[in-house]
């Protein structure tokens, strides 16, 4: 089960409940709709890797419940997460009014650095939607965050989700804004990218990750 | 010459004229007589001649008139039997004509798949044109006819083939007819083998050729030529299921078919035998009989065959794809759809179909290796990024609530009414599928359903899969939830949250219903139990390499809490069992990969005596091990105001205490599926490992027991304290107040913990047990300091210790206090006479013999001689102790 890649990227799902976020996480990795969906219990896990800018990356998803009950499970889960998903649900404005906490959440809680992408889910669902894609997408701009609306139904932008939540970590690591090697970072070196450096030199240039 | 000459000669001539004249004249008259006899009988002949010419010409004409009237009536009898012969030529061509004509019928026949009719027709063809023989036409006929014959035989094969992909009882019916026309019955069945045969194998080729050509875009044409088991390999994985299901399908039909074709000639026999009363010469009732046990041999005989084939065929189609990257789902329903398929073959011959079993076998290790060792990383991963906080859910909380125990619940539920369908299901594929359709249908339907079940993450249950997605208010949860939730809502930042939860959290636990505690890693491993369970009842054939497996998930579960929360104890020595301590060496020897070298695990079965059992599945590898844990950087253990990590100490192994029980509660169903000669090695686990789970208590608690409460500073206090004082004291000494107040912080820190995670009573009272022993100990160290002491001063430390206790009593409802004979007795032997105290120092080896000797020491009534012979006797039991 030794599956290469460049780096591992630590990622949470976040948001109220009822706003799609395991269904989004499941389009993502199984590319079918997870039709009858119950309430996250605690945090659930998947991860799957991806080709960002000619690197495999594997993401580390956290999927984590977005039930009021669950929050102090879920909260440990931040701490070290490089990307994260804000998740509201379009159709309802309760959810989107709920952001400014979550987005409060994670970045006390989370590393500083953490690259947050908001996700309007529930795309489909037009005729009832409650948030207009303006009223969101400045919601993004004042929060540096950035935006795209997804549906979990028909799979609409979700990988695109993660895809550009993971290139823009990526361009920070190579921009130097983001430091892999740091603790708590949530990225680590593959076995490629490490097979590759030690290859080019062998260096004592390791990372601390026993994985 | 002259006249005389001439007239000589003339005179000359004369004379001899004369001479013969006269001869002539004399012979004339000799012959006379004769010449008129002779004339006579010329006249006579003459006569005769003239009668005869008259008979004859009187014959003649009367022949003539005679031929005259004959011939008229002969010429009408010619004529007639020409007439005839013409009839009769004219019929037969009449004759020739339509045989030539039913060749044409022939073919109509052929393709109306009249084939007895044909070959009825033919023969009767064949027959009249062999009493045409004599017919120049007639010859190429019959030869022609012949051919025909031969073409209705290649026919009637390749309706006899067509038998194979679908049997029909009218269509098969008539074949057998035409065959038993031809007196081929036996060939007949033969050839229906070969057919079956070649069906078999054109069927598999071609389905997998099918989906090859599918994925390969219809590129190649090259594949055409390509062996079966070359184009196996050749399917991609995302194409395996449904080139499986159709292949399984396909070949289903065929064997459906060859089931059909025993049925119906069991049928005719039984019909034949019921008809029998009919009289038919012996001889040929042996013939028909015999003809009869022919084809039931061979029939019963080509099962088998048959079984062989197809078994082989979804063997090679099966074991040449890699199956271990296919998800869980994805490979169920792989195994399903063949353990479906042998018990077809099953029904079909008997067979117990070692062929597949053997794929299955290979395949379910070979994916269940890689799917257990990405299911050790993600606990692995689980356990490293568990914060070991509490995750809510209901009191009545099981393994049998999760969705990966469905099946599990319905199991019992199905039983009954399984019951009905077991009967149904007694009457087998074949009849059950008769109609059409196939095994494998129904179960993608199945399938579908249960994928839908198996990816909806968590039910906790059933109630809740009403699920409302617009909402984060608890509205939306069912009531049930809810009731059993607020309880948990304890500790959060909702002032407005129902107050009073703590108090109605310490009547549920009065009551003795708490929610159990659990993290979020427990809920994986309990998810994980049950697909492992899961894939116990499907994978039968490695139900104990699976169960293995379920017990390493548990052992690493384990090891994993006591490392983080139990190896920094100070006493872990100590504090662990040997059965305890044994399990873990197990755990580390064989499950765990060592960090610097492995030069560890080059002595197998070095640790527990089950490791033997345990190397069948870690036999070959670090590949089956798993990094060691770290705990992670979250949990601070360190931290004094957090009570060194209490509530996450209390959170992990409270989870692995209710992990154990929902292990031990599936005792039985792990018996159910393994075979009964490995119950041993699951009695094993059971006994060394799941029972050993609350024993962990200990090494996890005793270190904040040991640093929660300054002990040393109750010792030093209480050195401060005169007991060689002559009066009876009232009052207690200071230090108990002050340790009692360190209790009462403790117990205070403690409640208020327990406001935010459930401290189980169990957990409470390890907790308190230890502190309690701690304290005692720090008393008798303490009471052991005092040099010189009195009566008084005896009195004293009891009432000290007294005070302690009953200030104790009221913060804990442990009962008995603990390790109080310890004290009590400690300081209470100081008033035994000599004797006694001797006894009572051999009885008491609990304490040390500093304490004993100081014991003696301060004792006022023995004597100096005395209390160095008992010194003397404290020291050498001091050794032998060492």
């Amino acid at each position: 089960m030794s599956e290469t890649y460049d780096y591992l990227f630590k990622f949470l799902v976040i948001g109220s409940a009822g706003t799609g976020k395991s269904c989004i996480l499941h389009q993502f990795i199984e590319s079918k709709f997870k039709q009858d969906s119950n309430h996250t219990i605690g945090v659930e896990f998947g991860s799957k890797v991806v080709n960002v800018g000619g690197k495999s990356v594997k993401l580390q998803i956290w999927d984590t419940a977005g039930q009021e009950r669950f929050r102090s499970v879920t909260r440990s889960y931040y701490r070290g997460a490089a990307g994260a998903l804000l998740v509201y649900d379009i159709t309802s404005r309760e959810s989107y009014n709920a952001l400014t906490n979550w987005l409060t959440d994670a970045r006390t809680l989370a590393s500083p650095n953490i690259v947050i992408i908001l996700v309007g889910n529930k795309k489909d669902l037009e005729s009832e939607r409650e948030v207009t894609f303006l009223e969101a997408s400045r919601f993004a701009q004042e929060n540096e965050l950035m935006f795209l609306e997804t549906s979990a139904l028909t799979g609409e932008n979700v990988e695109e989700t993660f895809l550009r939540c993971a290139r823009s970590i990526l361009t920070k690591i190579e921009s130097g804004e983001l430091d892999p090697e740091r603790m708590g970072s949530g990225i680590q070196f593959g076995d490629a990218s490490l097979r590759r450096l030690n290859r080019q030199q062998s260096t004592s240039r390791k990372p601390d990750c026993a994985c | 010459m002259g006249q005389r000459e001439i007239e000589e000669r003339r005179q000359k001539l004369r004379d001899q004229l004369q001479a013969v004249s006269r001869k002539v004249s004399d012979l004339v008259l000799e012959n006379h007589p004769a010449y008129a006899v002779e004339l006579q009988r010329v006249m006579e002949l003459q006569q005769t001649l003239q009668n005869a010419n008259v008979i004859c010409s009187n014959s003649r004409r009367k022949l003539n008139a005679a031929t005259h009237q004959f011939t008229t009536s002969l010429g009408l009898l010619a004529n007639y039997r020409k007439r005839q012969q013409l009839v009769a030529l004219l019929k037969s061509l009449r004759t020739i004509k339509t045989l030539q004509r039913t060749d044409i019928r022939l073919r109509e026949m052929l393709e109306e798949e009249d084939y007895p009719g044909a070959i009825q027709l033919c023969l009767e063809c064949q027959k009249a044109a062999s009493t045409f023989k004599h017919y120049h036409c007639i010859r190429r006929l019959s030869s022609k006819l012949q051919d025909t014959l031969v073409m209705i035989e290649e026919s009637l094969d390749v309706a006899l083939s067509k038998t194979c992909a679908k049997f029909d009882e009218h269509h098969y019916f008539k074949l057998q007819k035409a065959y038993k026309l031809l007196g081929k019955t036996q060939t007949a069945i033969d050839q229906l083998h070969m057919h079956f045969t070649s069906a078999i194998h054109s069927t598999a080729f071609n389905i997998v050729l099918g989906f090859v050509e599918l994925s390969s875009s219809g590129g190649e044409t090259s594949s055409q030529k390509r062996q079966y088991s070359d184009l196996c390999r050749n399917i991609s994985g995302d194409l395996f299921t449904p080139c499986l299901i159709d292949l399984c399908k396909a070949l289903w039909e065929v064997m459906k078919s060859y089931h059909c074709t025993m049925q119906w000639h069991e049928h005719q026999s039984v019909e034949s035998e019921t008809t029998e009363g009919e009289p038919i010469s012996s001889s040929a009732m042996v013939e028909t009989s015999l003809n009869r046990k022919y084809l039931q041999q061979k029939l019963q005989h080509g099962l088998t065959r048959i079984w062989g084939d197809v078994q082989q065929k979804v063997k090679i189609f099966v074991l040449s794809t890699d199956l271990s990257y296919f998800k869980y789902e994805e490979f169920i329903q792989v195994l399903d759809i063949v353990n479906r398929l042998i018990q077809v073959g099953e029904e079909f011959c008997d067979s117990q179909s070692e062929g597949l079993q053997d794929s299955l076998r290979k395949q379910s290790i070979n994916y269940f290796r890689s799917y257990h060792r990405a299911r050790m990383d993600e606990l692995h991963m689980f356990l490293e990024n568990e914060a070991w906080e509490l995750c809510p859910v209901k009191a009545s909380f099981s393994v049998l609530m999760l969705q990966e125990f469905k099946f599990l619940r319905q199991k019992s539920k199905k039983t009954e009414l399984n019951n009905s369908q077991d009967k149904l299901s007694d009457v087998g594929y074949f009849d059950r599928y008769a109609d059409g359709g196939s095994p494998f249908d129904i179960q993608t339907e199945e399938e579908e359903t249960e994928d839908v079940m198996a990816t909806n993450g968590v039910g906790t249950s059933a109630s809740q899969e009403t699920t409302s997605q617009d909402s984060d208010s608890d509205e939306d949860v069912p009531d049930e939830l809810k009731q059993e939730f607020i309880d948990e809502k304890t500790g959060e930042d909702a002032p407005n949250k129902r107050p009073s939860s703590y108090r109605r959290r310490i009547d549920s636990k009065a009551a003795g219903k708490m929610a159990p505690i659990i993290t979020n890693t427990t809920l994986n491993v309990c998810r994980l139990f049950g697909r492992y369970l899961q894939m116990m009842t499907v994978l039968k054939p490695i139900a104990f390499d699976v169960t293995i497996c379920m017990s390493q998930l548990f052992d690493y579960y384990l090891f994993s809490i006591f490392t983080f929360f139990g190896s920094e104890a100070e006493a872990v020595s100590r504090s662990l069992s040997n059965k305890l301590r044994t399990t873990l060496k197990r755990i580390h020897d064989n499950l765990i990969l060592d960090e610097d070298d492995d030069v560890h695990f080059s002595q197998p079965g070095g640790a527990g005596s089950d490791s033997g059992v345990v190397a069948t599945m870690t036999d070959d590898s670090k590949r089956d091990k798993v990094p060691h844990p770290h705990l992670s950087s979250i949990v601070d253990l360190m931290d004094e105001r957090t009570m060194y990590g209490l509530a996450q100490r209390i959170v992990a192994t409270e989870s692995l205490v209710f992990l154990a029980e929902q292990f031990e509660f599936l005792q039985p169903h792990l018996e159910a599926n393994i075979p009964a000669s490995k119950n041993p090695f699951l009695q094993q686990f059971y006994s060394q490992t799941v029972s050993t789970a609350q024993e962990l208590r200990l090494p996890v608690y005793v270190s904040i027991a040991s640093r929660s409460i300054d002990y040393d500073n109750l010792t030093q206090q209480m050195h401060q304290v005169k007991w060689d004082i002559h009066d009876i004291m009232s009052q207690h000494s200071a230090y108990v107040d002050k340790l009692v107040v360190e209790f009462e912080a403790f117990h205070q820190r403690l409640s208020q913990l327990s406001k935010k995670v459930p401290v189980p009573k169990a957990v409470n009272h390890v907790i308190w047990e230890h502190c309690i022993r701690l304290a005692n100990h720090a008393f008798v160290n303490g009471y052991a300091n005092a040099k010189k002491c009195t009566n008084e001063g005896r009195a004293l430390m009891q009432l000290d210790f007294q005070q302690f206790l009953i200030k104790l009593e009221k913060l804990t409802d442990l009962r008995p206090i603990p390790y109080r004979e310890f004290v009590d007795s400690y300081v209470k032997a100081y008033y035994f006479p000599e004797a006694q105290l001797e006894t009572w120092i051999r009885d008491h080896k609990e304490y040390s013999g500093r304490q004993l000797s100081s014991l003696v020491t301060c004792i006022p009534q023995l004597n100096k001689k005395s209390r160095q012979r008992i010194i003397g006797m404290i020291e050498e039991s001091e050794k032998n102790r060492r």
